[in-house]
């Protein structure tokens, strides 16, 4: 019983985590894409900046980077066996 | 306002500081003299204090405790300053499980065992490092609870605390992480609506200002004209 509530309460914690790096890991990647589009056109039309800013956006949703997060789940899993192994190995 | 935050402030450090010294393992340097076990029966100020019965059991209101009693050499400064000085420390055996805090210890026969295989004798000195977590405490009756044992060579053995070296490390990344994570959002969501908020309480202001003007002047338009 006490595995289930840690598995239950860990991944409603690290979905906090979880959900906290996806929407900072998207700040920060269209704040980036903002920056390149102003870079590289000082006096751009504001419709095709929001333009390259969504595809940029739609490139990085669809690319392997995001899909890293998921480490959030597998690293504290991968701590907790070998925790475990540490403290119980004779 | 400035005591109070001071105070605040100066609760949560002691507390996490507490917390920290209570949960993170040290590491004594000691001789096992003689493992035993005593019923204990908890109340509700020392339950806290201790785990619960072994993983796979039931749990009473009164159980057995394992303790492994020892001679310890004594030290400053959470061990990091050595002393010749030594002090008789007991130490309890517990299961951790899957609960707090999270050692995920099911092995406290086994470790009881490796403390009777260590027993150290006047004439055949066996000097032991012990892990373990938690605080000794005479008036509430509680031990600290023992995670390991490993013999050592000599009193003056070499001990790293890799765990509490990388826990601080990561803990330190951790919060310059959040505190990122926290820029990035009061600069790209919270400042753009309170920059939205601000321009659209602006515009009522304005309005406002004009509508007055807007009535007083109609109200100056009944009040008599200056005489020439």
């Amino acid at each position: 019983m006490a595995l289930i509530r840690l598995v239950i309460f860990g991944f409603l914690a690290l979905s906090v985590v979880y959900l906290a790096i996806w929407f900072y890991s998207r700040s920060v990647r269209r704040e980036k894409l903002e920056e390149e589009w102003d870079a590289d056109h000082p006096d751009g039309d504001a419709t095709e900046r929001r333009d390259f800013v969504e595809q940029g956006m739609v490139e990085y949703q669809d690319s392997f980077r995001p899909k890293l997060i998921l480490l959030v789940y597998v690293i504290p899993a991968v701590l907790v066996i070998a925790a475990l192994i540490a403290t119980n190995w004779n | 306002m400035r005591y109070v935050r001071i105070t605040l402030r100066t609760i949560v450090i002691v507390f996490f500081l507490a917390l920290f010294h209570y949960v993170l393992p040290q590491h004594d340097i000691a001789r096992v003299t003689q493992t035993e076990v005593i019923r204990m029966d908890f109340t509700s100020l020392n339950r806290i204090f201790y785990a619960q019965s072994d993983s796979g059991t039931a749990e009473l209101a009164t159980r057995d405790i394992r303790l492994i009693q020892t001679v310890r050499r004594k030290s400053f400064l959470l061990g990091f300053i050595r002393r010749e000085a030594e002090g008789v420390m007991v130490y309890r055996n517990e299961d951790t499980g899957w609960i707090w805090p999270p050692y995920f210890k099911f092995d406290s026969s086994d470790l009881q065992a490796a403390a009777a295989a260590n027993i150290s004798t006047p004439d055949q000195e066996q000097w032991v490092s012990i892990t373990h977590y938690g605080w000794r405490n005479r008036f509430f009756t509680i031990y600290p609870n023992a995670i390991a044992i490993r013999p050592i060579e000599g009193p003056d053995a070499r001990i790293i605390p890799w765990f509490n070296i990388f826990f601080f490390i990561f803990l330190v990344v951790a919060g310059l992480f959040v505190r990122a994570m926290w820029r990035q959002f009061r600069e790209r969501t919270i400042d753009p609506a309170l920059a939205d908020a601000g321009e659209a309480w602006d515009r009522v202001e304005d309005r406002a200002s004009n509508t007055k003007g807007r009535v007083g002047r109609w109200l100056d338009s009944w009040r008599s004209k200056p005489r020439r």
